[in-house]
């Protein structure tokens, strides 16, 4: 099953976003920091980083520059989930390496739909498939 | 314990609103804080949640009084935070947010009367703020205030990377932390609260870079580095074209730690320098207004 860790700090955008993922076929794994999030990307290898541009102990571009500078997670798609004004956030994200951003707040109804197009686009299998990634 | 309906607007207004009581922040532990200002912050343009750590590192570094920052509640709801900088003389007033669902009860304006009582009560002679660009609200009610702007001061980031443009060959010398504070005492610019001396001595790790160009431009760079970060950039031309010594010196620093993300807060957004900053993948990520507000100790209301 493919397998999305999601780095977020309130608790419940970070339940909402499980819950509509793991309602849409995907395995998830969360962390309400960049510390814990970096830990769990290394240990858990995930196909996909959602990553809350906003974090309390270091901030997202931070966490991207440490994911995309990391030999191990330098692959794994990097989407930024952010609040802010849609330039800001297409250049700060195209800067920091994500290969993509989402504005809040999210569409619960189409999330999961809009996640499986991005894996598509880069090449990990759906969910249903059943299989793993890269 | 300061009870309140002063900052109501009209008597009916007055009647309608709950009693905000405002309490000392020192009465609260750090954590619980914490918990206070990302509550306030939830739905605001640039969050900017923070942890224990980092507010306590907050603390330290801008010189916060928790005896004279307050918490304003009412009944057993908290409503929201406000924080004051002291400085021998002048006061900053910092993390101030309401809940969203505690607003329009006149908390806000209650937690800023407070504040710019105890700026009086501490002999400074002017009160700053920032608020960042957008906060329609925030903005509107320190004008109400008092306050006037004073310049906008820009957010930058650069991702990690070594320089990918090029510039004219330099000389270059490294420094320590003392050789960093010893340029920033000779500095011309005039800092916000988060660079001032004061500030950037007590956040401490820092180092510096000087570059003498062929043509004899130069200058310095006072910067802090920490494991994964570089930050609190001050630039300083002592000779030569401002952009072209700060795209040197960012040069030098990025060669230097190509593996580093940058942040540097409150660069004024007419500073001479960006130019050259920009040249180097340096990034406006958003932007506050600096306010000011003088205290005449004439009229000091308490």
């Amino acid at each position: 099953m493919t397998k999305i860790l999601i780095m977020e700090d309130d608790a419940h955008q970070r339940r909402l976003i499980q819950r509509v993922l793991e309602h849409g076929g995907f395995e998830v794994v969360a962390a309400p920091d960049g510390e814990s999030g970096l830990r769990i990307a290394l240990s858990a290898k995930p196909d996909l980083i959602l990553l809350d541009m906003g974090l309390p102990d270091m901030d997202g571009q931070t966490v991207a520059g440490l994911i995309k500078g990391s030999t191990f997670l330098a692959d794994t798609p990097l989407v930024a989930v952010t609040a802010w004004p849609r330039d800001v956030a297409a250049e700060m994200a195209a800067a920091y390496g994500c290969d993509g951003y989402f504005s809040k707040p999210i569409s619960a109804r189409r999330f999961a739909d809009q996640i499986r197009d991005l894996l598509a686009e880069y090449g990990s299998t759906r969910p249903e498939d059943g299989g793993s990634t890269h | 314990m300061q009870r309140t309906n002063a900052d109501s607007p009209s008597p009916s207004r007055a009647a309608r609103r709950p009693r905000c009581d405002l309490i000392p922040a020192d009465a609260y532990t750090v954590a619980e804080l914490t918990d206070i200002y990302n509550q306030t912050r939830i739905d605001y343009i640039v969050p900017m949640p923070m942890n224990p750590a980092r507010l306590q590192e907050y603390i330290d570094n801008y010189d916060l009084d928790l005896t004279r920052s307050v918490v304003a509640r009412t009944g057993d709801k908290t409503l929201g935070l406000a924080m004051l900088g002291v400085r021998p003389s002048h006061t900053w007033i910092t993390r101030l947010g309401v809940v969203p669902d505690g607003r329009h009860l006149g908390a806000g304006h209650a937690m800023m009367s407070h504040l710019i009582e105890q700026s009086y009560n501490v002999g400074a002679s002017y009160i700053i703020l920032e608020v960042i660009c957008g906060n329609v609200p925030a903005h509107t009610l320190f004008v109400r205030l008092g306050f006037e702007e004073v310049r906008e001061l820009l957010i930058l980031r650069r991702p990690p990377g070594a320089p990918k443009a090029s510039v004219p060959a330099y000389d270059v010398v490294h420094g320590d932390e003392s050789r960093a504070l010893e340029l920033l005492q000779r500095r011309r610019s005039a800092p916000s609260w988060l660079d001032e001396y004061e500030s950037l001595r007590n956040a401490g790790s820092l180092a510096s870079i000087e570059v003498t160009l062929a043509d004899g431009a130069a200058g310095w760079l006072a910067y802090q580095t920490s494991v994964f970060q570089l930050g609190r950039l001050v630039v300083q031309t002592e000779q030569g074209d401002p952009a072209s010594v700060a795209a040197t010196l960012a040069h030098a620093l990025h060669t230097t730690h190509p593996h580093k993300d940058t942040k540097t807060e409150n660069l004024p957004a007419l500073d001479e320098h960006l130019p050259g900053l920009q040249a180097m993948r340096y990034m406006e990520s958003f932007r506050r207004t600096e306010m000011r507000r003088p205290l005449d100790p004439a009229i000091n209301p308490s």
